[in-house]
C-alpha cells in the first residue's frame, strides 16, 4: 500500500501557508468552521455544494465553488468522482472532509490520496482499519485497552449448526448484551437481546439492517454497559507517530445515540482518573497508526471503569468544547499536520496540561427538531434569527434569516457553545445565552436546551446515557402546554391591541394608541395591502 | 381562544415584536411575535415563540370561535363514515411506498416512508380502511399538507 505523497516531516517552521489552496467536501455549519480556519492562514478556499445549497453561507464565503448535483446527497456531497475531479480542475493541493458525509469512508481518502492530493484526516489505511469496529476492538485490546467485554470475530448469522456456540459465548459475556454492526455507527445494526432465546432473531435482523446500511453484514456482541456516560478523547497525532490527547469531553445527553449536549472536560473526575484515561486513549490510537485529528470514545461505568468503544477517524462536532478549553485551534492544527508538519509547541502543552484544565465549555445542537414529537425533523424556512454574544460565547452556523433548512440533510443548524472557570458558572452563561436566543419560523431543539441549563439534576452533573429517551417526553409536554397557555394570550393581545402587532410588523404604530388598526380589514385594499407586505419582505436584506 | 378570560393575565408590549406575559401566579413569560397574519377565512394568525416553542395560533372572536366549532362537529359526523384524506406532516422523500389501491389495512399499519433528514419516518394508518388511493410515488418530494393516500 502506498501512502499520500506529502511533504517530508517538517519541524515546527510555520513561516509559509500549509497549503495555497484547499476544498471542503462538505456544506453547512463545519464548512464555515474550516473555510474561517482557511481564511485566517491564508489558505484559499473551494466551496462545493448541491443545487439547493447554491447560494448557502459556505458556497459565499468560499473563494470558489463547484456545483456537484441536485440535493439528494448521494447526487452530490457523496460523489468522489465529482469532488476530486473539483480539487483537480480547481488546483487545490488538498481536501478536508469535516465530519458526516464521506469523511470516514477509506476508499474517498483513499480516491484523494491517488489523485496526489492531501487527505485532511488519517490515513485510509487508518481509516478502513478502525471503521471496521471489530478489527479496532482486536487492535486496541492487544495494546492493552479495556475494551467492552464481548466477541472479537463477525457472529456467525443464519448458521444453525453454530447457535449453540454464539449463545454459549452470549452467556459468558451475559445479558442484556447488544448486537453491533462491525462497519455500524449512528445505532444501525444494534439490537438490545435481554435472553439467550431472543439472540438468534437479534443476530439476523441486526446483520440485515447493517446489509442495507453498510453494505456489510458483520455484526458481534458487546456487553450493555448501564448505566453509563458516553466519554470520548480527542487526540491529534502527526506523521513522525507523536500522539497526544488534549482532553476529554461527556457526551452522556442523548437522544437514540445522537448527541444534543456535549462539554469538557466531563465532569466528576479526578486528575489523576483523566490522566489514565487520556494515556489509553494515546495508546489505542498509536496502535492503529493514527495521525491528524480522532476520537476515541469510551463508556464509563458507575465502578468509575473505562471502557474502549471505537476511534471515530475525522474531527467531530463538538470539537469545539475542548478548543474552548485546551486554547487550541483543533482544524488548523489538522491543516499544519496534513502538511507534514509536527505536532506544535501549543498543542503539546496544552496536552500536558489537558488532566487539570481550569475552564469548562459546553456545547448546545441546536437542529431542526421538535423536542415536542420525539425530535422529529421540522425543515423549512428560518424567519428570525437572534445568536446570542458576549463574553465567553461562540455560536458555529451557517444560517441566516430566510435560509431554507433542507429535508436532504443533517438537522443540526447551529452549535452554541459557552466557555467559563468552572463548570456551574458556563451553565450560567449557557443560561443567559439561550435567553438571548430567538429563531422563529421552524421549531428548534431551543426548548430542551432551555430546560437543561437550569435543570439542578443536571446541574449536578451528566445523567446517565439513556436519560432523554427515558425522562424527556413528560417534561417536554408539560413544558410546551405551559408555554402555549402564554402564548395564546400573546396572541390574543396582538389581535386586541394594534400596537402590539405593529410592533411584530417592525413597523411602529404612528400616533400610539390612536393609531388605525393595521391589522383590520378595512374593504377591498387589505388584499392589496397584505400584497404589499410581502412584496416589501421579499426585498433584498 | 374563546376560553381564554384575558381580564386575569396581563400582556404588556416591551419593544418590536416582544411581549411580557404576566400570568395569574405573578409569573412573567416573555413572548416573541411574529407579524399577524388574516387568513382567507378572516382569522388572524400569529407566530409566537415562548421558552423556545414556537407556535402559529389563530385567533378569532367568540362568535366565529362558536360557529366553527359547530361546523367541525358536523364536519366529523359526516366523515365518520367518509373517506379519509392522509396529507404530509412533514416534508421530505417518498422512500417506500407499502400499499396500493385496494389494500385492507388496519389502524396503525405502515401506508409508507417518508425520509427526511436523514430519517425514516414510518406513515400510519389512523383507522382501519380499504386503501382507496395512493397519490403519491416512491421516490417523489413531497411537502407539507400535499395529499399521500386516501382510506375509505
Amino acid at each position: 500500500m502506498t501512502v499520500a505523497t506529502r511533504a517530508s516531516l517538517r519541524k515546527d517552521d510555520r513561516t509559509e501557508r500549509p497549503f495555497g489552496r484547499v476544498l471542503i467536501a462538505n456544506r453547512g455549519e463545519i464548512a464555515v468552521r474550516i473555510i474561517r480556519a482557511c481564511r485566517e492562514l491564508g489558505i484559499e478556499t473551494v466551496a462545493v455544494h448541491s443545487e439547493p445549497d447554491a447560494t448557502a453561507l459556505h458556497v459565499r464565503m468560499a473563494d470558489q465553488s463547484v456545483l456537484l448535483g441536485p440535493a439528494p446527497a448521494a447526487e452530490s456531497y457523496l460523489r468522489v468522482d465529482a469532488i476530486v475531479a473539483a480539487a483537480l480542475a480547481t488546483g487545490a493541493a488538498a481536501i478536508h472532509p469535516g465530519y458526516g458525509f464521506l469523511a470516514e469512508r477509506a476508499s474517498f481518502a483513499r480516491a484523494v490520496e491517488d489523485a496526489g492530493l492531501v487527505f485532511v484526516g488519517p490515513s485510509s489505511a487508518a481509516i478502513a482499519a478502525l471503521g471496521d469496529k471489530l478489527a479496532a476492538r482486536r487492535s486496541a485490546a492487544a495494546a492493552g485497552v479495556p475494551v467492552v467485554p464481548g466477541t472479537f470475530e463477525p457472529a456467525p448469522v443464519d448458521r444453525p449448526d453454530e447457535v449453540a456456540s454464539i449463545v454459549a459465548e452470549a452467556e459468558a459475556i451475559g445479558f442484556p448484551l447488544l448486537v453491533k454492526a462491525a462497519a455500524g455507527g449512528g445505532g444501525r445494526g444494534m439490537r438490545l437481546v435481554a435472553t439467550a432465546r431472543d439472540l438468534p432473531a437479534a443476530l439476523a435482523a441486526g446483520s440485515a439492517e447493517a446489509q442495507s446500511a453498510f453494505g456489510d453484514g458483520s455484526v458481534y456482541l458487546e456487553r450493555e454497559i448501564k448505566p453509563a456516560r458516553h466519554i470520548e478523547v480527542q487526540l491529534l497525532g502527526d506523521a513522525a507517530g507523536n500522539v497526544v490527547a488534549l482532553g476529554e469531553r461527556d457526551c452522556s445527553l442523548q437522544r437514540r445515540h445522537q448527541k444534543l449536549v456535549e462539554e469538557a472536560p466531563a465532569p466528576g473526575l479526578t486528575a489523576q482518573e483523566r490522566r489514565s484515561l487520556h494515556e489509553v486513549a494515546v495508546r489505542a490510537a498509536r496502535a492503529a497508526g493514527l495521525e491528524n485529528a480522532a476520537t476515541a470514545e469510551f463508556l464509563f461505568d458507575p465502578e468509575r471503569r473505562f471502557w474502549f468503544l471505537e476511534v471515530n477517524t475525522r474531527l467531530q462536532v463538538e470539537h469545539g468544547v475542548t478548543e474552548l478549553v485546551a486554547d487550541v485551534d483543533i482544524v488548523r492544527e489538522q491543516l499544519w499536520i496534513a502538511a507534514g508538519h509536527e505536532l506544535s509547541e501549543r498543542v503539546r502543552a496544552a496536552a500536558s496540561r489537558a488532566a487539570e484544565p481550569i475552564r469548562h465549555a459546553i456545547e448546545v445542537r441546536i437542529s431542526a427538531e421538535d423536542p415536542a414529537r420525539a425530535f422529529a425533523p421540522t425543515p423549512g424556512m428560518i424567519g428570525r434569527w437572534e445568536i446570542p454574544s458576549g463574553p465567553g460565547v461562540r455560536v458555529d452556523a451557517a444560517v441566516e434569516p430566510g435560509s431554507r433548512v433542507a429535508p436532504d440533510y443533517d438537522p443540526l443548524i447551529a452549535k452554541l457553545m459557552v466557555v467559563d472557570e468552572t463548570r456551574e458558572a458556563a451553565l450560567d452563561r449557557l443560561a443567559r445565552a439561550l435567553d438571548e436566543t430567538t429563531i422563529d419560523g421552524i421549531q428548534t431543539t431551543l426548548p430542551f436546551h432551555r430546560f437543561i441549563a437550569r435543570d439542578p439534576a443536571f446541574r449536578s452533573g451528566p445523567p446517565p446515557i439513556d436519560w432523554v429517551d427515558r425522562s424527556w417526553a413528560e417534561i417536554a409536554a408539560e413544558r410546551r402546554s405551559a408555554a402555549l397557555d402564554a402564548a395564546r394570550h400573546a396572541a390574543a393581545a396582538a389581535a386586541r391591541d394594534p400596537a402590539i402587532a405593529a410592533s411584530a410588523r417592525g413597523t411602529p404604530a404612528a400616533g400610539g394608541a390612536a393609531a388605525v388598526d393595521p391589522i383590520a380589514p378595512a374593504g377591498p385594499s387589505d388584499w392589496a395591502r397584505a400584497g404589499r407586505a410581502r412584496g416589501i419582505d421579499r426585498w433584498p436584506r | 381562544m374563546s376560553e381564554t378570560d384575558a381580564s386575569e393575565v396581563g400582556v404588556e408590549p416591551y419593544g418590536a415584536g416582544r411581549v411580557v406575559v404576566h400570568g395569574r401566579d405573578g409569573a412573567e413569560t416573555w413572548a416573541r411575535l411574529g407579524a399577524p397574519e388574516r387568513g382567507w377565512s378572516g382569522a388572524l394568525t400569529v407566530e409566537v415563540v415562548v421558552d423556545g416553542w414556537r407556535f402559529e395560533l389563530e385567533v378569532e372572536d367568540a362568535g366565529r370561535a362558536e360557529l366553527r366549532q359547530r361546523a367541525t362537529r358536523a364536519r366529523e359526523a359526516d366523515t365518520a363514515s367518509g373517506p379519509t384524506e392522509i396529507r404530509a406532516i412533514i416534508p421530505g422523500r417518498v422512500a417506500a411506498v407499502r400499499v396500493t389501491a385496494g389494500d385492507a389495512v388496519e389502524a396503525g399499519a405502515s401506508l409508507l416512508v417518508v425520509e427526511a433528514m436523514k430519517m425514516q419516518n414510518e406513515l400510519r394508518a389512523p383507522r382501519d380502511g380499504i386503501v382507496e388511493r395512493v397519490v403519491i410515488g416512491e421516490g417523489e418530494t413531497i411537502e407539507n399538507g400535499d395529499l399521500l393516500v386516501v382510506l375509505r
